[in-house]
């Protein structure tokens, strides 16, 4: 098969206008069969909207929508099966547990023998065998998360739909329902698209992320392609914590108090620089000069701030009229570096990353 | 395959719209058409008619109802009486309904529940009922009678076929519409304000003045309104209250249209009626733009 | 946990005002008792022979029977009306909805009186006074707006995203309606029945002018009772009626809730 096919589900040019707002632009994405995607983006960045238009309880105002080469664009919401797990999980309250799981299957008219050996397997899928005749409102927030996703697998979608579903979890719950999640999306091999906000969440379960920003897909690709090779300066802010400042780049060099520093990016003109916190070394001026193989970009500045957060140190340190954020995990031989002290940070130049800035 | 794809088709159709949107709302529609706005024009319409002496009406322009309304002392006697005898029922009904809406504003549970149920109860029961059970208290052979009479008094007092009966009859009446809606205001009311003025300093007193009555005027302002208009447009209480010698609008419009059959009068005291509810609108959204 | 305490003052003026508000209600019970030929208090005797007068009189059970086949009918027909519209107004999210909404419960704001004599003198000319389809036309009018107004906050209450997720699994918007919205607000559906029921019941000035003597409702009837004497028979009716309208009352407390359904 040629790479440019399309994926199991190809989206092409998806829009969404209300009036003269446009919440979703021209989104263009695959997703390979089998394959867990994320959309991660800010509040507003239309990834719900996205999500919604692909399960057809939005109407798109223009692009399509296409699962295994069917065109499913004008296709109305209960005949594109699709599983969707919802942010506030939506169950029926009036049905027990069992009647929920079967819902589904009742819609499809799946004989009754049939159907109650799927929803046994289904919940027991999801470890909530023997509540099968509660009622949600006898759950805890956990088990009608399950609820939820049996609810949506049951059927056998071609694609599993799942908007937020661990917001409404406490954390030490929400870590738990991470794994299980992507643990059975694997078991099953089922498409499946995961809408967050949150980057932990995306780039711990997901096999690929797609960064929405303004209604605008700003990069898709791998977790580790988003933190290394953030596309654009949106996606490396919204990935993981930076340092960032301006900067005029003068033959592939700026300059950072006394010093200059090289960076993968544009050479000349205004740019944003970038550099992680945990990326900087930091080492006492009088400290010997770390060998490298490659020259480092070397700076020295004034530890102006000191937080120690348990397993990590965080420094504030002054270089120029800049102030660098650097993250060191904590060593037990060594004491936190006191504020005033004059330090030497470096780190490699690959690691700097340069964007191109408006004038 | 892939260039099949790359082309964005224009909008399309919302897979969710309900095209029988209109014809779902077409039988309420037709029945608010039929039985409210023709019949409302139909009324403006007839007030601009005229009645022969046998009762038949004349299809023909004329201003002989609106002449009447305008001109004769007994129509602005009517207004005036029925406006002033509003008011106090108003007045009185505001004053008998807040310690009420107080109460249950301040309980909760079960006991808020109970007296819930006494206020609404009676708004449910037919205004015959009420009426009926109002004669019994004060006809000449009722409760107060009998009690005062048991007290000393020589003869009844005269408590009903006058304004007495009619205004204590309709005030108790409307006093549910009054609490509901003063409790609806009160949705404002923190308890931590009043709490906050009284560890300031305010005696209770103070705390009520200066405090919980600003708070509750939204609903003042709604509860009043309300019970004006209900009280101008009651017909059953007065009728039977006022045994035929209290005169008031609705009365009036009963009476022109039931007994005299002049149709074209009485359409023309209905948009009396309704100019006055116009001009308590307007009064209030006044009032409520002031309170703020 | 956050007790509030009352104040007894409020309480000490509170309760005669409460008296004053059920007194006229509470009188009739013992004035049904009565064995007076007429009406006065305390009564002389005690006897049930107003409720063996209300029970053998052909006037009151004909008029009772008339009023309640009216409310059930008036009842369905209104929920029958109002629901497909509550639907529309609550769910296609049009720009004028609230235009239309306004529209449709205006015949609340206006008086019964003029309410009356409008639809008398439009129904008199097609012969539709005193008949029955002129009565339940006429309650309709009255009926819908409350309807639509509880059914529209009903179904604007339930859970869309059950609704979404039926659809997701497979369900026709009909059986969506069907499976999910109708159970979701089946408390506002009795709420409303209550309310259409007790409306139509109890609703008296527009009755007054389109019944006669060969077609009248159970208040009705009573009015021109009271209006023409003055004995305990309507006493022993009102007792019955107030028993009904208790009992009304409790379901909806149980079904829907009572502040939820009155206090807006």
């Amino acid at each position: 098969m040629t790479t440019d096919a399309p994926g199991h589900l190809a989206i092409r040019g998806l829009t969404k206008r209300y009036g003269g707002f446009t919440a979703v632009d021209g989104l263009d994405l695959d997703v390979a069969r089998g394959e867990l995607l994320a959309f991660l983006g800010p509040s507003g960045c239309g990834k719900t909207t996205s999500l919604r238009m692909v399960a057809g309880l939005v109407p798109a105002s223009g692009g399509r929508i296409v699962v295994g080469g069917r065109d499913l664009t004008g296709v109305p919401t209960h005949r594109r099966d699709m599983g969707l797990m919802f942010q506030s999980y939506a169950l029926f309250p009036h049905l027990s547990v069992a009647r929920n799981v079967a819902f589904g299957l009742e819609m499809r008219g799946i004989g009754r023998a049939e159907r109650e050996a799927r929803v046994r397997e289904a919940i027991a899928l999801v470890r909530l065998t023997g509540k099968e005749e509660h009622r949600p409102a006898q759950l805890s927030g956990g088990q009608q998360q399950r609820v939820a996703l049996a609810r949506a697998l049951v059927i056998r979608p071609q694609i599993l739909l799942l908007d937020e579903p661990l917001s409404n979890l406490d954390a030490k719950l929400r870590d738990e329902m991470r794994v299980e999640i992507r643990e059975i999306q694997q078991r099953l091999g089922i498409t499946a698209i995961f809408v967050t906000h949150d980057q932990v969440e995306a780039l711990t379960m997901c096999d690929k992320v797609a960064v929405m920003n303004g209604g605008r897909l700003e990069q898709l690709g791998t977790p580790l392609d988003l933190y290394e090779r953030p596309a654009t300066p949106f996606v490396a802010r919204f990935v993981g914590r930076i340092n960032q400042f301006r900067a005029r780049a003068a033959g592939g060099t700026v300059s950072l108090g006394e010093a200059r520093i090289t960076g993968a990016g544009p050479a000349e003109g205004p740019v944003e620089v970038m550099i992680r916190p945990h990326r900087i070394a930091l080492s006492p001026v009088s400290a010997p000069a770390e060998t490298s193989d490659a020259p480092l970009n070397t700076v020295a500045g004034t530890v102006a701030r000191t937080t120690f957060a348990g397993d990590v140190l965080h420094y504030e340190v002054a270089v120029g009229d800049a102030m660098l954020c650097v993250e060191e995990a904590t060593r037990s031989h060594a004491g936190p570096v006191a504020p005033g002290t004059p330090v030497r940070l470096s780190w490699r130049p690959d690691d700097t990353l340069l964007f191109a800035a408006a004038a | 395959m892939t260039a099949a794809l790359a082309v964005p088709p224009p909008d399309m159709p919302n897979p969710r719209r309900l095209p029988a949107g209109p014809a779902l709302l077409a039988a309420i529609v037709a029945v608010n058409l039929l039985g409210f706005v023709a019949p409302v024009l139909n009324l403006l319409r007839l007030s601009f008619l005229k009645v022969d002496a046998i009762g038949t009406l004349r299809q023909s322009f004329d201003l002989s109802s609106w002449r009447a309304i305008l001109t004769d002392g007994f129509y602005a006697e009517l207004l005036v009486d029925s406006v002033r005898t509003c008011a106090l029922i108003t007045g009185l009904t505001l004053v008998l309904s807040y310690p009420i809406a107080l109460l249950i504003h301040r309980c909760r549970g079960t006991v808020r529940t109970l007296l819930l149920v006494l206020v609404i109860t009676p708004l449910l029961t037919s205004a015959v009922v009420r009426t009926y059970g109002w004669v019994a208290l004060l006809y000449d052979q009722g409760l107060v009678n009998g009690v005062l009479m048991a007290l000393g008094m020589s003869a009844p007092l005269r408590l009903m076929f006058n304004t007495v009966g009619v205004v204590i009859g309709l005030t108790e009446i409307l006093m549910p519409y009054m609490i509901l809606s003063l409790l609806a205001g009160f949705g404002r009311l923190d308890p931590r304000c009043e709490e906050a003025a009284t560890t300031l300093g305010a005696s209770p007193l103070r705390t009520f003045l200066r405090v919980v009555l600003p708070l509750t005027l939204p609903g003042i302002a709604l509860g009043c309104l309300l019970t004006f208009v209900l009280a101008l447009s009651s017909f059953i209480t007065p009728k039977l209250l006022g045994g035929g010698r209290v005169f008031l609008l609705a009365t009036e419009i009963y009476d022109q249209a039931m007994v005299t059959l002049n149709w074209p009068l009485a359409a023309a005291l209905s948009i009396v009626i309704l100019a006055m509810f116009g001009l308590a609108l307007v009064l209030y959204g006044r009032l409520v733009r002031k309170i703020g | 946990m956050d007790e509030r305490k009352v104040s007894p003052g409020l309480v000490l003026l509170a309760v005669p005002l409460l008296a004053f508000l059920l007194a006229p209600v509470l009188i009739t019970i013992p004035i049904s008792f009565s064995a007076d030929p007429y009406l006065s208090f305390p009564p002389s005797g005690w006897s049930l022979r107003w409720y063996r007068a209300a029970f053998s009189g052909g006037a009151v059970l004909d008029a009772f029977a008339t009023s309640v086949i009216l409310a059930l009918i008036v009842t369905a027909l209104s929920l029958l009306t109002a629901l497909p519209a509550a639907v529309a107004l609550v769910r296609l999210r049009w720009g004028w909805v609230s235009a239309l909404e306004g529209f449709l419960t205006a015949p609340l704001l206006l008086p019964a009186i003029v309410l009356g004599l409008a639809i008398l003198i439009v129904f008199a000319p097609l012969g539709l006074l005193a008949t029955f389809p002129g009565l339940v036309a006429a309650h309709l009018v009255v009926t819908l707006p409350y309807a639509l107004r509880v059914l529209s906050t009903a179904l604007a209450a339930a859970p869309l995203a059950a609704e979404e997720a039926a659809a997701t699994l497979g369900a026709s918007p009909l059986r969506v309606f069907w499976r999910v919205t109708l159970p979701a607000i089946r408390p506002g559906l009795a709420a409303s029945a209550a309310l259409c029921f007790l409306v139509s019941f109890d609703e008296v000035v527009i009755s007054l002018f389109l019944t006669g003597p060969r077609l009248t409702t159970l208040p009705v009837w009573m009015f021109h009772h009271v209006e023409n004497e003055a004995d305990p028979l309507v006493a022993a009716v009102s007792v019955l009626l107030i028993a009904l309208t208790v009992m009304i009352v409790l379901v909806v407390d149980r079904t829907a809730g009572l502040s939820r359904t009155f206090v807006k």
